[in-house]
């Protein structure tokens, strides 16, 4: 039904990189609600591949900088 | 906490005592009396307007503890509010079908309009506890 994503994100760590942008602020930023931000930075929830361009875009990192897939082992 | 959520967490503190009152009051006359004689309409029309009334107070003051996150919603509060729905309409089809099967049986008016507000009143809440799951848990959609 719903399963937790694979995606990982490094916006906190980027947030505090830049100038401890709180989570608030990028919310406003992007068009999501703080509670959205939180979901996606604890990797409950993964955004829709606009709002990731745009959250890489607000930290002017390359969207594989703010988030990260795992390799996944290929079935034998 | 996000003002859908605020929402939902509205519709569950409201629907369950409702449920409860209409109970109180139909289930005695339907344990002591013919089903013909029990008097269920006016019971269950004021236990529809007081939910809707209560729900619409409720979404009020949930709207009025935080003003600035009212009116805020976004595509994960969207994706949802779509999940959560979809899961409750079960519950409100599967009372649609049993009062169509109680009218083909020519079951008494009771059962038929009990059929249905069962199950509007169980997707709802249905509804509700789906949502505040997916807003507390993992949630994906794509």
């Amino acid at each position: 039904m719903v399963k937790p994503t694979l995606v990982t994100n490094s916006i906190r760590s980027l947030r505090f990189a830049n100038g401890e942008m709180t989570q608030a602020d990028l919310a406003d930023r992007v068009g999501l609600t703080r509670q959205t931000i939180i979901a996606i930075e604890q990797g409950k929830y993964s955004p829709t591949l606009e709002i990731a361009f745009q959250i890489a875009r607000v930290f002017r990192v390359q969207l594989d900088q703010a988030f990260q897939y795992p390799d996944v082992e290929e079935q034998p | 906490m996000a003002f859908l959520e605020k929402s939902n967490w509205v519709v569950l503190f409201v629907a369950v005592p409702t449920f409860l009152v209409y109970v109180a009051m139909v289930v005695p006359e339907v344990l002591s009396k013919p089903i013909a004689d029990v008097s269920w309409v006016q019971p269950m029309f004021f236990t529809i307007v007081g939910f809707i009334v209560a729900n619409v107070l409720g979404n009020v003051v949930a709207a009025a503890s935080n003003p600035s996150e009212a009116d805020k919603s976004d595509q994960r509060d969207k994706e949802i509010d779509q999940f959560g729905e979809r899961v409750g309409n079960w519950l409100i089809i599967a009372g649609s079908i049993t009062a169509l099967v109680l009218a083909m049986t020519r079951a008494d008016q009771f059962w038929i309009a009990n059929a249905i507000f069962l199950g509007g009143l169980a997707g709802a809440l249905l509804s509700s506890v789906t949502k505040i799951a997916a807003y507390h848990g993992p949630f994906q959609r794509w």
